[in-house]
Order: C-alpha cells, then structure tokens, then sequence
C-alpha cells in the first residue's frame, strides 16, 4: 500500500514514435521496472514538440515533463532532432531564465535499443522531481 | 533639422516622379512628445514627415499591412531596417516593392528618458537600404547598468527570479499591444486568439500571462531586433525586453546569429548545425 502522504510526482512523456517510443517498449517487453509515474504521449518527431507543449503540461498539473527522441543523426526524418535540438536549447534557457526549477524539464536521447537507459533515465528523472517537489509555479489554479 | 528637410524633400521626389505609392514615415501626433506614423501619397502630406527620438512604433509592423499596394518607401532606422530583413528572409515582403530610406537613429525617448531598449542600441544605422538621408550617426557603448542589471538578476535563485518576474506578469492585462505593434509578429491567427481548440486561458491570471510572454519570447527567438517598441507599447510598464534580451544572448552565444543582421543568414531557429551545443540533453 502506498503512504498516503508521500508525493508521487505526474510526469509528462514526450517521446518520439521511431526512437524513444520503442525504447520504452523495449523496457516494457525486457520487464525492467521503473516508476509508474510517467505518462506517455507518442508523437512522431521531437521536431513535433512545440515548447508551449511543455509549458501546457506544466500548466496542466504536470509536475515535470520529459521529451525525449533519436540520437542527433538517428532522426527518421533526418533532421527533425536538430531543428527541436535549438528550440529546446533556447526553451531551457528561458525556463532557467524565469525560475522554473532545474530538473523540471529534462530532455534525453533515447534510442530504440536502449530499453535499460530509458529505465535508469525514469527512474532518475522521478527522484529528481520527487526532490523538487510538486510544480506550484506555472500550474494554473483549478488543476 | 536638416535631416528631416532632406528626407521630406527626397519623399516628395519619390512620390512626385511615381517611383512609390507611399511614403511610410512619421508625422506629428496629438501630443507634442510623441510622434504617430505617417502614411503619405501625395507630396503635400509627405511634407509633415519628421524622425527624431518622440518615433516609438517600428514601421516596418505598417509595410505588412500595405503589401498589395505596389511599391512602398518607408523610412527606417536600425531597428525598421533589420525588421525587414528578418521579414524579407521570411518572404513576407518583397525587396522590389520596397524603397528603404536609411536614417541614423539617435534613440526613442520613453517616459522622459531613453528607452531602454536604445541605451543598448549596437544598430541606430540601418543595415539595408536603397539610400542614406543625412549621415549615419556613430555607434555608441551599451550602457553597463542594463547588462550588469541582467548578470545580478540571473545571480537571484529560481525562486528569487520568479518571484520578480511574477509580481511584473501578474499585472499584464493581455491587451496584445506588444503583439500588435511588433513587426515579426505576423501570424493570421496568433495562439493566444486560437479558440478551437483554445490554446490559452483568456483571461489574465499568472500562469497563462507567464506562458504567453515565455512563448512570444520564445517565437521572438532568432528574430527579435530588439527595437523595444513592444515595452514601449505596454500599458503597464512590464519590462518585456528582459525577455526579449534573454532569447537574443541565447541565441547570440549558442548560434552566434544576431536577427536581422544579414540578409544572407536566415533566422537561427530554422537552421541548425549537426554541432550545435547540447549539454543541457541526457
């Protein structure tokens, strides 16, 4: 039974259909555990991720959010990952800028063969934001 | 005055001889300290132009709006001229209708002193342009105060930031003057008006204001000119060209693109280099 007082952070998942997406359902079909706090949403590309995606969860009651896609030049596309490489650079600066705190958002490559490091990268990502506590500052108030 | 004598009389040639439709510039305003834009199309109207430091508005936001007219001069300084590069690069405008009248800009005044946005000004001449009226001006320092201001605002902890940076978005009343005065925001539908699906809360509360700023920041990236007519514009004093200033050096170090600089660089956030930095991904 889990305590009823213990923070179980809501983490948003981006991940790329051809890379991360596999990745995860590699770790799923390896039955490797990881905390079930995360929740999935598969789209095509990194590329496909427009920052305000990020900022709509964190609003929603997402306490962090994680977007994740291929190894640069891995891309199915060629080079979605790249175009999203500098829109996210700039987007975790401004967060970093406006005081979001860091490990918040956390951006990885994850390959479709790398079932374990998706797993480790949960799990750490889960710690970290069970540390920062639930996200107050961009939440809007009735979530 | 003799720069405005001769820009006046070289308005009055173009639109005399027919070589432009319209002379875009400034005129006088309904107060004395501030000057409002001037569309003329006729020679005698041309004769009301004038460009000093009471022009707040970026005239190159007016060229998107009189695109279809057939050829446009405008008079630009560092900032309008830069804006139409970032505009020309994004084929919103096309270098044959325009006729550029360069002028060295010597900075806007707001609330009685310079703005801020001038202080740091590294562009008062313009950077294109079919000709010069008057001499270019010489560029001046950035003023130090702006910039040490911003190194003691990022030495602020998380909490300390958005603290500060809330109790200024707290009071933005979302009327979109920054959005409608600025020259490179030019979406037919903009996100915060998109209702199907709605993208946005409606209504000012901090976690919808916040997200909008972050995100025109955000859209501004790699194109922003940094001319600062949006803070100008604000109702409210909010200081918008922190961010503005923030996504410029991001992208200044990171990219080392400056907008609207060259018009043989198109905006950094559409290109990308298979080296960029990325020490910020797992």
């Amino acid at each position: 039974m889990p305590e009823a007082n213990v923070f179980e952070p809501k983490i948003v998942a981006f991940l790329c259909n051809w890379c991360s997406y596999a990745g995860a359902d590699l770790a799923g079909i390896s039955r490797m555990h990881y905390p079930p706090s995360i929740r999935v949403i598969r789209v095509p590309c990194s590329g496909r991720v427009d920052p305000f995606f990020i900022l709509q969860a964190l609003q929603q009651g997402a306490d962090g959010v994680l977007i994740s896609g291929c190894h640069p030049g891995d891309c199915h596309y060629l080079t979605g990952n790249f175009v999203a490489r500098r829109r996210f650079a700039v987007l975790n600066d401004l967060l970093e800028f406006c005081g979001i705190e860091p490990g918040r958002v956390t951006f990885a490559w994850v390959s479709a063969s790398e079932g374990e490091r998706f797993a480790r990268l949960v799990t750490e990502v889960t710690e970290k934001v069970k540390q920062l506590g639930p996200n107050r500052k961009l939440r809007k108030e009735q979530y | 005055m003799e720069k405005v004598e001769l820009l006046r009389r070289r308005a009055k040639e173009l639109l005399k001889n027919g070589e432009v439709v319209m002379v875009i510039g400034f005129g006088p305003g309904t107060r004395p300290d501030i000057s409002q834009p001037l569309f003329a199309t006729t020679p005698e109207q041309a004769d009301q132009l004038t460009v000093d430091s009471t022009c707040s508005q970026n005239l190159a936001t007016y060229l998107l709006k009189v695109k279809d007219r057939g050829r446009v001069a405008v008079v630009a300084r560092g900032c309008e001229s830069r804006s139409i590069v970032v505009l020309l690069q994004e084929n919103q405008l096309q270098r044959p209708n325009l006729y550029i009248l360069g002028v060295g800009c010597q900075g806007v005044i707001e609330n009685g002193s310079k703005s801020v946005a001038c202080t740091v000004c590294r562009y008062p001449n313009p950077v294109i342009g079919d000709e010069m009226v008057g001499e270019p001006v010489p560029v001046s320092e950035p003023d130090p105060a702006v910039t040490r201001a911003d190194q003691e605002f990022d030495r602020l902890s998380p909490d300390e930031r958005w603290q500060v940076l809330s109790e200024d978005i707290t009071r933005c009343i979302r009327c979109y003057a920054c959005r409608q005065v600025c020259p490179n925001c030019y979406c037919p539908v903009c996100f915060v008006d998109a209702s199907m699906p709605q993208l946005l809360g409606k209504t000012p509360n901090l976690s919808d204001n916040m997200v909008f700023h972050l995100i025109r920041a955000l859209h501004m990236a790699g194109r922003c000119v940094e001319c600062g007519a949006c803070q100008r514009a604000c109702p409210m004093g909010i200081d918008l060209m922190r961010f503005n200033r923030r996504v410029a050096k991001t992208v200044r170090e990171r990219f080392n693109a400056i907008a609207g600089t060259d018009l043989n660089h198109p905006p950094a956030l559409t290109q990308f280099a298979p080296d960029d930095p990325q020490e910020f991904i797992r």
